[in-house]
């Protein structure tokens, strides 16, 4: 064989075998085994046609007044748990006077309840997913399915609905939200009320 | 004479009632042991199939599991699948061969497990998942799994405000077969990704293990000294990392992350040296593993496909309710 067919040689291996082989990474290789159903269209409809309009939510008011006199009845009566554990997602909705924004949070001072928190930096989980209720567990055939459905809807809500509302509000102006909340059985004494904003209607 | 009739016959009759009844006490005594032996024969029978007993918190899920089992009336046998689905696939056989009735089992591979379960389906033996999801919702009778996603949620939002938004990380993946190691880096991710100040500097598989993540963490750190968190899919792998990081004189500097609620992890936690875990609850899905087994014995067939077990953040907030 003369040298130049040994260069071609070399050159066709060095070509097949750069074409053999690439490197990306784990979590994406998993995501990508996933990508076939549109999360943003589902979250988009589940939002605008199912959360809007179809979800009732209890008014956070009467919420801990029934928590107060029967929790375990309150947490079946409003709650959404999946499954086994101490804590459930509720839907509600109040009205105040933001009284503090900062770059995580809204506070608010919500008639009949008093200071309440509106999450405006970490809409993440399945909070809305699961205090609507619109979605069931056995409609996605693997966990990682179901819980892509609750990362579109909270992109949607922390990246679309919420900016624009959000930066038109001031300290002093009266809104109304509807958003969920996460209680725990194991902390009912002085909960900490964190709302995951759903809508934010200024008053 | 009628006495001396009376009396013959009625000693005729005594004695075949006697004899009557001595048959009726041999065949009472008869059934009682014949209905004895199959009365053990019905102890139902079930297996505990455990991906790896090399883990303590394996170990609690598999002991949980025999000891509700026990607690509920059946045999419990123990079988561990020591991390190779070839052996939980000989498990399978084997205990399918000795006629176990339910299986309790903690799955090695999302997917290379399902042809497991299918066989013991075949077989008419049920078969609920503990832990460990895997990829088919056709396959197992029911599976209780944590829900890891939303507890790696939370570590995430800590993790971020821990860090402020800013600085470089890396994460210790379990093992790649394994939805749970996806499911809490998903959660994980679904959170960090969002932040542009934070960058991974390295992603690597330490397979759930303590020594092995200790290793990885050290050649890690030969590359990337300057690292501000680690995040480890499981509380092993947390203190594998921790190890590492006092060696090179960095673990005060560095912040780790961990998941599943491990006592050491939780001490590390008060102490101040770990951030944060998922805490999950082993007994709680091997107490209702066990429980849905009786009640198939029981006739029950319908169960839900997937049943979340809520998972807990742990932090320097709320450490002292988890302290024993």
């Amino acid at each position: 064989m003369k040298p130049y067919q040994y260069g071609l040689l070399f050159l066709a291996f060095l070509l097949l075998g750069y074409n053999s082989v690439y490197f990306e990474k784990l979590s994406d290789r998993q995501a990508g085994a996933e990508a076939d159903f549109d999360y943003g269209a589902y979250a988009d409809s589940l939002y605008y046609q199912g959360m809007l309009q179809e979800v009732a939510a209890v008014e956070l008011a009467t919420l801990l007044a029934d928590i107060r006199n029967d929790a375990d009845a309150a947490f079946k009566n409003y709650g959404n748990r999946l499954g086994i554990g101490n804590s459930a997602y509720f839907m509600v909705k109040g009205s105040g006077v933001i009284t503090g924004i900062t770059e995580d949070a809204i506070r608010l001072q919500a008639a009949g309840v008093g200071d309440v928190g509106i999450n405006t930096r970490y809409i993440f989980g399945n909070a809305l997913r699961d205090a609507s209720g619109l979605v069931k567990l056995t409609d996605f055939k693997t966990n990682a399915e179901f819980n892509r459905v609750s990362e579109a809807l909270n992109a949607l809500v922390r990246t679309k609905v919420m900016p624009p509302l959000i930066d038109a509000l001031e300290t002093g102006d009266s809104i109304a939200v509807v958003g969920a909340v996460k209680l725990s059985k194991k902390a009912l004494d002085d909960p900490a009320l964190m709302i995951t904003p759903a809508q934010i209607i200024p008053q | 004479m009628i006495n001396g009739l009376t009396v013959p016959v009625t000693f005729n009759i005594l004695s075949n009632m006697k004899k009557s009844i001595l048959y009726l006490i041999i065949l009472l005594g008869l059934a009682a042991c014949s209905s004895g032996g199959s009365g053990s024969e019905e102890t139902k029978k079930v297996a505990v199939v455990i991906s790896t007993l090399n883990n303590p918190w394996f170990v609690v899920l598999a002991e949980s599991a025999a000891e509700n089992a026990r607690e509920l009336g059946y045999e419990a046998k123990i079988f561990d699948s020591q991390n190779n689905p070839a052996t939980e696939s000989d498990n399978f056989e084997n205990l399918i061969a000795s006629g176990f009735d339910a299986i309790l089992f903690n799955p090695t591979d999302a997917d290379g497990s399902i042809v497991n379960i299918m066989k013991a389906k075949a077989a008419e033996v049920p078969v609920f998942c503990m832990d460990r999801e895997v990829n088919a919702d056709d396959a197992a009778t029911s599976q209780i799994l944590s829900d890891n996603y939303s507890g790696c949620v939370e570590i995430g939002i800590e993790f971020v405000k821990a860090l402020d938004g800013r600085g470089k990380y890396v994460e210790l993946l379990g093992l790649v077969g394994d939805n749970n190691t996806w499911a809490r880096s998903g959660g994980f991710h679904s959170v960090v990704d969002e932040f542009p100040g934070l960058e991974m500097v390295a992603q690597q598989s330490a397979d759930f293990d303590r020594n092995r993540a200790m290793e990885v963490m050290e050649t890690i750190l030969q590359a990337q000294p300057d690292i501000d968190a680690v995040f480890c899919g499981n509380d092993a792998m947390a203190m594998g990392a921790y190890q590492a990081l006092q060696g090179a004189g960095k673990a005060d500097a560095v912040k780790v992350f961990g998941f599943d609620g491990a006592a050491d992890v939780i001490e590390k936690i008060g102490e101040g040296k770990i951030v944060a875990t998922g805490m999950q609850y082993p007994k709680v899905m091997a107490r209702t593993a066990a429980e849905y087994a009786h009640e198939y014995f029981n006739g029950r067939r319908e169960f839900p496909q997937r049943v979340p077990v809520e998972v807990e953040l742990v932090d320097a907030g709320n450490v002292d309710q988890y302290q024993e």
